[in-house]
């Protein structure tokens, strides 16, 4: 039988902001357990939630980037149960009226472009984090209360590569958006997948399985993969799919069962009284649309009309925020836009990765890479000459002292450059006379030593067209 | 004494501050009003620092324990907090030592406020000084006897149903529920989050009018606090009461004694000689009846949420050992009582998906309508106004917080004022079979400087102010 | 059958995270035949087309906190109320996950 894999996603981001969703206490990675927390994060007796604007600025840049209808009556609700990460026996989220809702992200997949639908964004809180020892689980509350957004599709992709493709895509968008640092290995980004199958052709759903908290867009595709392997097995040997919350285990590359869903859990919501409905003023929703950071498409559209840059070179400028960033930062200082664009994805990228250095903590200055590319395009410097100096821009060093210290600069000033020419063909009449007969050849001999004797800094283009004009008059 | 008129020298304020919590401990076999003594040396230090102007310069008062007071053992009255230290002040215990107030103790009431008697405080019950035999009512009955024994001028207490307006009344003090939001609520354990106000004792019309001036205000923190200004209550506090209309609800004056009756009437008649208009109302009997169902479905929902943060786990008393369950389910099992038990169980099973229609969203609904029917009559009265209760405090052994079938509107009207935020009090004015009963005062929404004129008109009457009844 | 029967209170109560006794349990059962008595006093009013009334006053506000850290607990503070605490963490037995 032939099947269809039917995946729906789920996509908690913590949004990059200072404070708490509902605290003034700090937010930060890194810092020392329980160090970034008030009583409100630790759920004692008679706190009350105030709500972070700039949380909810995060979340309507979100909503635009994604096309989602935004609620401008803001409310909140209580999904209450019991667990040691959640100190106070409810979380506060948005389970009536969420701030986005009927979104969709157009996604790339092999050259084909497809729309995933969003059913809804909504604002909440994170819970702690806990460490499981032998001895005990170890509670860290610095995270509990830090702002999330979670993003949940319609049950709109059909394979392992349109999920990752879906993930891959708003990380990006949130990344650029600076709404979230989207980074799932630390948990920024947390992914659940919701899969079944069913018989090609067929409008009705299958029994869904739930693959929580993967860690990688490469292991979003890969889970996927394999349980609907194993769905298409269980089907195919005439068994049920049971309704369950699986793992992705990378080792053995096999999904694995948390625990069976046995009936809808009932987190009894109810509106959280303590929060009275805010109405957004239109006019900050619009001021947040109006100066919202560049999201990839139109980056894209920029290098294209502004740069005129190649596909490629766009889409490995872009694929990278922080490297797009630099780019952006070099062509603040100069026009060639080609050229810098080759030096920052050919040279500057295979020597920060051959080093493992971040190009957000690389001490290279943007300024020094656009005067290098001027002056490549200037012909002050030659293409060899660059790639000796960019080891020292690399390390933060301004190219012209470079060059300055390595007396690297090119002779282009054309009565120094006649001096040299004509005691070159003074010493070599047999040259000229083979030019003249007709050996080409001959003109390439007498480049070589102009060069040597300015030591190579003659500007090759200058010598040859005045070693041309040199010997028509003799 | 009147606490306005405490202007005295730093030596007499401090004697006067000890003196308060030497009666306090004084008091205490008789009234186990107490949970909490607090030291007042260092705050006596601190005084030092606050303009001897300021309005509760030198005041002792006690503060009903869910208020949470740093470092200072705050409870709840709740055997799960028997050991809970806060790491932070209530908003209002930071606007009360800035203006001067000294903090003696901390008061019993029903455990985490959940009831209307004070017995089922874990320190056992707070008895009345005008009959040891009896309650002093609840939840906030700690606070209540010690302003109306004379060991406090001024008591913090709590109110979501009527905790304030209810003991105020079966001890001859005035008992204030400003309007919803008036007063911050942040660092108060709470009960029902939408029908918690802060309230407080005093035993003059001018005391309580000064309290709020000291008490109101926009607090961040807390995200239904009120940006209105804060108005001068005491000035405006004249007692001229010409031309204020009052509606006295014709239901519950059907229902009380003549010798209730007769001492309402009369009380009218002395306000119609002021110029005030008074007229009898009736309200929707069927909405009345309802008061307390939708008070019990609403407060016990809230409240069994409210109270999920008390596991044992980052504070609080913790039993068990094997796993966190365990932990979560004896330090709960131990740290309630029954009847807060048995009330979670029924705001859970209000809250749950297949009955919060019935339950919950019902209840919510005629919430909606019975407040409609309280602006009826304060689109066309100044002041709704009825007694706070029929009789005065029941004795110990004939009450219990356990629902009831009956249908007593008298005894549970006051949860109106809740329901719709309005500012709402009780002061005394009548007796029935020797034992005090308040008038409820309820105004319109932020209009406290006009029940605080109406009230002190019927103090100026009534000649009910700074009653004390020593019990020692 | 009673539809309050101990065992549905029971689950009820341990959903909770607490205990009941049995002659709790009665005391919770004889409550709800109270409760079902109050709710006969809902139903006989007529609430069609009427919304609920979630908090006393429903003019929308407009304040937010600006994303500025105000509040933070020292560690010592953040754990001096728990049971156990050790490393700077609030410790439980090991929950399984």
């Amino acid at each position: 039988m032939n099947f269809e894999t039917v995946i729906g996603i789920e996509l908690h981001c913590e949004l990059k902001t200072k404070t708490k969703m509902f605290s003034s206490a700090p937010v930060s990675f890194g810092a020392r357990s329980n160090s970034c927390v008030n009583e409100i994060d630790l759920g004692h007796p008679g706190t009350l939630p105030c709500l972070n604007k700039k949380a909810v600025e995060l979340a309507i840049r979100a909503c635009t980037a994604t096309n989602c209808t935004i609620d401008s009556l803001v409310k909140f609700d209580r999904k209450n149960y019991y667990y040691t990460d959640l100190p106070k026996g409810f979380q506060i989220t948005q389970q009536f009226h969420p701030i986005g809702s009927n979104g969709y992200v157009i996604i790339d997949v092999e050259g084909e472009q497809k729309k995933v639908r969003l059913n809804r964004i909504h604002m909440e809180e994170d819970t702690a984090k806990q460490f499981h020892y032998s001895d005990g689980t170890y509670v860290d509350y610095n995270r509990s209360g830090i702002p999330l957004i979670e993003i949940v599709t319609e049950a709109d992709m059909r394979s392992g590569k349109e999920a990752a493709a879906y993930v891959e895509k708003m990380r990006n968008i949130l990344y650029y958006l600076g709404v979230s640092d989207g980074k799932m290995e630390e948990g920024s980004m947390r992914c659940d997948v919701n899969v079944s199958i069913r018989p090609v052709g067929s409008e009705k759903f299958g029994t869904k399985t739930e693959i929580k908290n993967l860690n990688s867009i490469s292991n979003v595709q890969k889970a996927i993969e394999v349980e609907v392997e194993r769905q298409k097995e269980e089907i195919e040997a005439g068994r049920e799919i049971i309704q369950a919350t699986y793992r992705f285990d990378e080792a053995t590359r096999k999904t694995v069962m948390m625990r069976k869903k046995e009936g809808a859990v009932d987190y009894k919501y109810f509106p959280e009284p303590n929060i009275f409905p805010i109405q957004l003023d239109l006019n900050w929703i619009k001021k947040i649309q109006e100066e919202m950071p560049e999201v990839p498409e139109q980056r894209k559209a920029r290098y294209e009309k502004e740069y005129g840059l190649s596909e490629y070179d766009i889409s490995v400028l872009i694929a990278n925020k922080d490297v797009s960033d630099f780019y952006d930062a070099v062509m603040k200082h100069t026009t060639n836009a080609k050229l810098a664009a080759n030096w920052v994805i050919t040279e500057l990228l295979s020597i920060l990765n051959k080093n493992n250095v971040d190009i957000t903590n690389a001490k290279i200055q943007p300024v020094h890479l656009a005067s290098m590319v001027d002056m490549i395009a200037k012909d002050e410097i030659s293409g060899k000459q660059a790639k000796e100096v960019f080891v020292d821009v690399v390390e933060g060093k301004d190219p012209k002292a470079v060059i300055e210290a390595k007396g690297m600069k090119q002779v282009s000033d054309s009565s120094a450059l006649l001096a040299i020419i004509n005691s070159v063909l003074d010493e070599q009449p047999q040259s000229i006379q083979d030019y003249k007969n007709g050996k080409d050849r001959a003109i390439g001999f007498l480049v070589g030593q102009v060069m040597k004797k300015s030591k190579g800094q003659a500007n090759p283009k200058m010598t040859n067209q005045l070693l041309l004009q040199e010997i028509a008059k003799r | 004494m009147d606490m306005h008129m405490m202007k005295m020298s730093r030596v007499a304020t401090e004697m006067h501050a000890r003196e308060a919590l030497e009666k306090a401990k004084a008091v205490q076999p008789k009234l186990n009003a107490m949970v909490t003594f607090c030291e007042v040396d260092e705050q006596l230090e601190n005084l030092k620092n606050i303009d001897t102007n300021a309005k509760l310069y030198g005041m002792p008062i006690v503060l009903k324990d869910n208020i949470n007071t740093k470092g200072i053992l705050t409870t709840a009255s709740s055997n799960i907090l028997g050991n809970y230290i806060p790491v932070y002040n209530a908003h209002i215990v930071d606007k009360l030592q800035a203006a001067g107030a000294i903090v003696i103790g901390k008061t019993s009431m029903d455990e985490l406020g959940m009831g209307g008697t004070n017995l089922s405080a874990a320190t056992g019950p707070v008895y009345n000084p005008y009959d040891l035999n009896r309650i002093s009512g609840g939840s906030s009955g700690g606070s209540a006897v010690m302003v109306s024994s004379g060991v406090v001028p001024f008591a913090l207490g709590t109110d979501t149903g009527d905790s304030v307006r209810k003991p105020a009344s079966y001890n001859n003090i005035i008992g204030v529920k400003p309007t919803y939001g008036r007063i911050s609520r942040y660092g108060v354990i709470p009960y029902a989050s939408s029908l918690d106000h802060v309230g407080y004792f005093t035993r003059s019309v001018r005391d309580a009018a000064l309290a709020l001036e000291v008490l109101a205000g926009r607090d961040d923190r807390d995200m239904t606090s009120s940006y209105l200004p804060v108005e001068e209550y005491t000035a405006k506090a004249t007692g001229e009461v010409s031309g204020v209309k009052v509606a006295v609800i014709k239901n519950i004056m059907d229902m009380a004694s003549d010798e209730l009756k007769t001492q309402t009437n009369t009380l009218m008649e002395q306000l119609r000689a002021k110029g005030a208009v008074v007229e009898e109302v009736t309200m929707n009997e069927d909405l009345l009846k309802a008061c307390l169902a939708v008070y019990f479905v609403i407060s016990n929902c809230e409240a069994t949420a409210n109270h999920s943060n008390l596991d044992g786990i980052r504070f609080g008393v913790q039993y068990g050992e094997n796993s966190y369950e365990d932990i979560m389910t004896k330090s709960r099992t131990a740290g309630f009582s029954t009847l807060i038990r048995k009330r979670f169980v029924i705001g859970s099973f209000g809250l749950a998906d297949e009955n919060q229609e019935r339950l919950l969203r019902k209840a919510q609904k005629v919430r909606r309508l019975i407040v409609e029917e309280m602006h009826r009559v304060l689109g066309e009265f100044d002041a709704i106004v009825a007694p706070a209760s029929l009789h005065g405090a029941p004795l110990l052994d004939a009450t219990s917080d356990q629902l009831s079938l009956e249908y007593l509107i008298a005894e549970n009207y006051m949860c109106m004022a809740n329901f719709s935020g309005d500012p709402s009090m009780t002061i005394p004015y009548a007796t029935v079979e020797g034992l005090p009963v308040g008038l409820n005062i309820t105004c319109s929404a932020f209009n406290e400087a006009g029940m605080f004129n109406l009230a002190k008109a019927i103090e100026d009457v009534t000649g009910l102010c700074d009653v004390v009844k020593e019990v020692l | 059958m009673n539809k309050y029967d101990k065992e549905f209170l029971r689950k009820l109560a341990n959903q909770l995270m607490f205990d009941m006794t049995d002659e709790e349990l009665e005391n919770v059962q004889a409550e709800f035949v109270v409760l079902e008595k109050q709710l006969e006093l809902l139903e006989a009013i007529n609430t069609d087309g009427v919304e609920e009334m979630i908090y006393p006053f429903e003019a929308p506000t407009s304040f937010m906190r600006e994303d500025e850290v105000d509040n933070v607990l020292s560690v010592e503070d953040a754990l001096k109320n728990a049971k156990t605490a050790r490393q700077d963490f609030i410790v439980l037995p090991r929950v399984v996950k």
